[in-house]
């Protein structure tokens, strides 16, 4: 049997984003509803995806999904170990290895969030994920280990305040052309950004993500199988997840470089398998929990440096149509909805599937950044075409 | 964030017992490697450069450098709402290899910036720090 050359993704499926606690449905079936819609668009029987892969300790679990799905053969379920948000992209890449090595031959990506399940964020993913360096003090919320890192890109390496903003403008641009999108009626002006609150200095208002109840997948198969089953496969030309030793991990804020995103290791192999650089990205996803870790992640990625940050990180740069580098062309993260970076995987497939509330004409590409800023992080990069 | 040494129990069990148990007595104590003598922080079962597990704890003074600081705004923790606004901040070690801790500064917290030296202040434990001693931060005179 020959081993597949290459993986696409064939569809993808996505439920609304509702206000936490307000799902009308319970996370299983929205779930359910994100991977039936993915199957439709893919060509496929929900019965026949026979590999299962999520992250950031997602409960729902393959074999939670069989017995609804009518599933004929289970032949993988795996969770991105560790870093949370930061495997986004990593489960990606593990959907990526059980195809190329024919362990699976139809894999759905997913993440699954609803209050009624999972429970409210306080105890789900807040409590008990800071240590006692950290809660002894009074820390005890992402938005406040975040505000550190944020304060010194801020203060520590000189990257200007504008740079965050023109994260947040880009990001409510997009959504404001996304019929749904959490933040489809907020213009945000550079006013709005600066007299919002400070929630956690540095950190605003308008710096942060809230998370959504929320499903959403994409379906994978090899590249082969993928141009017989839709006239528009999406090829993964390349993925992957880790950091950089040695002192990169659960480190109570001691890790190195501090400012870093953790994409320096995903990138780096991801530019060295396709050959292709920042130069030839089209279109860029990146995971905003907060603005300061996208900031870190296209650093790290080498699009630009800590010295030349503010210079590139400009609202005109960042939208579509006609900007450098559109970013998070669904609104993304902030201003979309927030299911742990999902959604931006989706909208690099929708964007290069040309059914993108905002389209950028001819795009070919679109990297995925799975960097929040944590422990382990992750990378995907999508293309019309196959590598040749 | 999360890690196994918070999840050691008894207390005294965790590899990062004799830095609290140093906080109680007054002294500032940093894991060393016995090996190799690399500062080891935060603490852990095996020196990550020589593979040792001999580490030892030294004593250092409680003074540093401000490596970032945030001002939390909301009650995002109940046994600090009453503080609220209130500035922590992340102090860099540099006699303890660079190593950093995070704490509250008290007293002046307006002129808090990256770089500023502070000092260590060894408060007893309470309900607020989750029953262990710890240090609070002031800045040094400018």
């Amino acid at each position: 049997m020959n081993r597949p050359s290459g993986v696409a993704a064939i569809g993808y499926g996505a439920t609304p984003y509702y206000k936490r606690g307000q799902s009308p449905h319970a996370e299983r079936k929205l779930l359910l509803m994100a991977i039936d819609e993915a199957a439709r668009m893919g060509g496929i029987d929900a019965a026949d995806i026979d590999g299962f892969v999520s992250y950031g300790a997602d409960l729902e679990d393959g074999p939670r999904l069989t017995a609804p799905l009518g599933t004929k053969e289970l032949r993988w379920s795996s969770l991105v170990w560790g870093g949370g948000g930061g495997g986004s992209a990593g489960a990606i890449a593990q959907a990526e290895a059980a195809i190329l090595s024919s362990q699976a031959e139809t894999v759905v990506v997913y993440r699954a969030t609803a209050e009624s399940t999972s429970g409210r964020l306080s105890s789900a993913v807040i409590q008990g994920v800071f240590g006692a360096q950290y809660r002894a003090h009074g820390i005890d919320s992402p938005v406040q280990a975040l505000a550190l890192r944020t304060q010194r890109i801020l203060e520590g390496a000189g990257v200007p305040r504008s740079a965050l903003s023109a994260i947040a403008r880009a990001s409510y641009f997009h959504a404001n052309h996304n019929p749904g999108a959490v933040g489809e009626a907020i213009e945000l002006t550079e006013e709005m950004y600066e007299q919002s609150r400070l929630v956690v200095d540095p950190v605003r208002l308008f710096d942060s993500s809230r998370e959504n109840d929320a499903a959403a997948a994409i379906i994978f198969t090899s590249a082969e199988r993928a141009k017989d089953l839709t006239d528009k496969p999406i090829h993964l030309l390349a993925s992957a997840y880790g950091a950089d030793g040695p002192r990169w991990g659960e480190m109570d804020e001691n890790h190195e470089p501090y400012i870093a995103s953790s994409q320096a290791s995903a990138g780096r192999r991801i530019w060295a398998r396709t050959g292709l650089g920042p130069s030839d990205i089209d279109v860029m996803q990146l995971y905003v929990n907060f603005t300061g870790p996208p900031v870190s992640a296209i650093i790290d990625l080498g699009f630009c440096t800590a010295e030349s940050a503010g210079e590139f990180l400009t609202f005109e740069n960042l939208i579509a149509p006609n900007g450098v580098l559109p970013i998070n062309t669904s609104g993304g993260d902030m201003a979309e909805g927030f299911l742990h970076g999902m959604g931006n995987a989706v909208e690099a497939v929708r964007q290069l599937r040309g059914e993108s509330s905002n389209p950028v004409p001819g795009a070919k590409t679109c990297f995925v950044s799975g960097g929040p800023i944590s422990e382990l992080s992750s990378a995907a990069l999508f293309s019309t075409e196959p590598l040749d | 964030m999360a890690n196994e040494r918070d999840q050691v129990h008894p207390f005294s069990a965790r590899v990062d017992a004799p830095y609290w148990d140093g906080l109680a007595d007054g002294t500032l104590k940093i894991q060393r490697c016995d090996s190799c003598r690399e500062w080891r922080w935060p603490a852990d079962w095996r020196c990550g450069s020589c593979g040792s597990y001999d580490l030892g704890w030294e004593v250092v003074e409680p003074t540093g450098i401000v490596y970032s600081w945030i001002r939390t705004r909301q009650p995002f923790v109940a046994a600090y709402a009453d503080l609220v606004p209130y500035v922590n901040v992340l102090v860099e070690l540099p006699q303890a290899g660079g190593a950093r801790l995070m704490g509250l500064l008290t007293g002046d917290t307006d002129d808090v910036e990256v770089g500023r030296r502070v000092v260590g202040n060894f408060q007893p434990a309470s309900a607020r720090t989750i029953d262990l001693p710890v240090l609070t931060w002031t800045l040094e005179a400018a």
